[in-house]
């Protein structure tokens, strides 16, 4: 301690000059998300309309009137949904792949690694549009494959049957996100050391002995990075599944809180649903991130 | 007893590949559908879908679409925002990571603890106040506003990376230039930008193609459709002609070939810098 004061004091007369290097980061981070995210709180009691017209307090009308909203209980459960099936499936079948290209060693396992990691470069829309073409009722790759094959029962209205919607859009969104997801865990992997295998062999242990009480306790750390980001990254998703569902259809059965938030906003200029919804969207972020570190953390080895 | 573990170990590996080969597919064929059917007429991607084909051969989606997305306008506006918002990002995300990791007070730690909680708060929770603060800033349907609103959304992560990355640089380095007669700002330009190639390729990278590739912020911060960048002319486009298959996977091609061809050359420093972003940070 003493030694790290009698450090830190050689940078102390730079502590004024300090607050100059973080200002212009401060400013664009105060600026456009702290103010902002304040302003979304304050503005969802009020009855704001847009720029330019007079508003004010109208308590929790517009929560009310969210609330009363079948269609966005529809777009909750939508959600829940979508975070479930999207961060299971993410989550054990990128762990799945990185433990199965480490096997690889270089050479494949390198070809795969970058394989999977090139559709996280493409633009979402351009993701959204391409699986929506392939998933096409009529002529998308998908159902023609399945035709061709007199599998026609298999042919689906993927994008159009309400219960399908959700449960393809967390697939494809899947296939976007996974490479990143592996490459994260892959290197969680490469910095556990051999000597744990090693003793576990010596012990006996089988693979999947090895998999269930080497790597796993060892991957925590990564699997708790992961699990948050990907809730967060879904939480939050539009361009995609816009694209896919051609903006959240049929009817509200593809929508997310992150596309009703969008939808209130420039389909039906309903600013005060849009603002509380937004501020729940806040309010689950929060709780989720909360609730999610408390548990993974804890089975994390120390 | 050798013998039949070698021969377990290599039907494994066999398994191994058999998986492997089945997602390489899965990652492949939608890719591979795009690009075989860019290069045909509406007709020839009903009759032949999966397989190259002679017979409707054509560039003209390719040309069409050219002119409907106005591309070398969009290309122009797409790069704008994403030069604009990076060399901001990196400017005020180094320096501030700079200042964090060499100066200890608690006005920095709480500046830095303040961030890190920012990194992932959902765009559309600062939407409509965004499009209010821009209106009055009178920076709507401008360059500069759109990309001061990138620059600060990815700022509280770069600044998260460059203080993780500069706290681990020895101190002994900045106290030795200090003694040398270092000012602050010559020891962040001269010491330890230097060193931090490897966080700005990877900001640069990353950030930039998340620029390039958004369509929510163009979408709420230009109402104006001349400065709409690439992929919010791809969006808009294809929402209106969705049953124009051709001209929908010409656009798509199109507008990731700029994605595919960094890849290509960089791919290490993608993956490197994707690691960065995830593990050291």
């Amino acid at each position: 301690m003493r030694a790290l004061r009698k450090a830190s004091s050689f940078t102390d007369r730079w502590a004024g000059l300090g607050f100059l290097f973080v200002l212009p980061a401060v400013l664009f981070v105060v600026v456009f998300i702290v103010l902002p995210v304040i302003l979304n709180f304050y503005l969802a009691f009020t009855n704001y309309k847009g720029f330019g017209n007079p508003y004010r307090y109208i308590g929790l009308l517009n929560f009310k009137s969210i609330f009363t909203d079948k269609s966005f209980w529809l777009v909750l459960s939508n959600t829940f949904k979508l975070l479930l099936f999207y961060v299971v499936i993410l989550n054990i079948g990128a762990v799945f792949l990185a433990v199965r290209i480490v096997d690889m060693g270089q050479g494949f396992g390198t070809f795969i690694k970058s394989l999977l990691y090139f559709p996280c470069l493409l633009a979402q829309i351009v993701v959204g549009f391409v699986w929506r073409m392939i998933l096409n009722y009529q002529r998308g790759l998908v159902n023609v494959s399945f035709r061709s094959l007199g599998l026609d029962f298999l042919a689906l209205n993927w994008l159009g049957e309400k219960a399908l919607v959700i449960p393809v859009v967390s697939l494809v969104i899947v296939w976007f996100a996974t490479g990143y997801y592996t490459v994260i865990y892959y290197a969680g992997l490469m910095a556990i050391s051999p000597e744990y295998y090693e003793v576990a062999t010596l012990e006996g242990a089988n693979g999947r002995q090895k998999f269930r009480f080497v790597t796993l306790p060892l991957l925590a750390p990564a699997i708790t990075i992961n699990v948050v980001l990907s809730t967060m990254g879904v939480l939050g998703a539009y361009d995609l599944p816009t694209a896919l569902s051609a903006g959240g259809g049929p009817g509200y059965h593809g929508t997310t809180l992150a596309l009703l938030v969008i939808r209130y906003v420039y389909e039906n200029y309903q600013m005060g649903k849009a603002l509380s919804v937004a501020t729940i969207m806040a309010f689950i972020a929060v709780v989720l991130a909360y609730f999610e570190l408390k548990l993974l953390v804890k089975r994390e080895v120390h | 007893m050798k013998w039949s573990q070698s021969l377990r170990i290599q039907r494994m590996h066999i398994g191994g590949h058999v998986v492997l080969i089945i997602v390489a597919a899965i990652i492949l064929v939608p890719l591979y559908y795009v690009l075989v059917n860019a290069f045909k007429t509406d007709m020839g991607i009903n009759m032949v879908p999966m397989g190259f084909s002679r017979e409707y051969f054509t560039f003209e989606s390719f040309r069409n679409v050219w002119r409907l997305l106005s591309f070398p306008k969009a290309l122009m506006n797409s790069l704008i925002l994403v030069v604009v918002s990076c060399a901001i990002l990196i400017v005020s995300g180094a320096l501030a990571g700079f200042s964090i990791a060499i100066i200890h007070n608690r006005l920095l730690r709480s500046i830095y603890t303040t961030l890190v909680l920012l990194i992932s708060v959902p765009f559309q929770v600062i939407l409509i106040p965004n499009i209010q603060i821009l209106t009055a800033l009178k920076l709507m349907n401008n360059y500069f506003g759109t990309s001061f609103l990138f620059a600060a959304i990815n700022m509280p992560f770069t600044v998260f990376l460059y203080t993780g990355f500069m706290r681990a640089i020895p101190r002994e380095l900045c106290e030795a230039a200090i003694v040398d007669g270092c000012g602050m700002g010559k020891t962040f330009l001269r010491i330890y930008m230097p060193l931090m190639r490897v966080v700005t390729s990877t900001v640069l990278i990353l950030r930039g193609t998340g620029v390039w590739n958004d369509l929510l912020i163009p979408l709420a911060t230009f109402t104006n459709e001349k400065y709409d960048p690439l992929i919010r002319r791809l969006y808009a486009f294809a929402s209106l002609r969705f049953n124009r298959w051709d001209l929908l996977f010409a656009g798509t091609v199109l507008c990731s070939i700029p994605i595919l061809l960094l890849f290509l050359f960089l791919q290490r420093v993608f993956i490197r810098g994707m690691l960065v972003g995830s593990i050291k940070g």
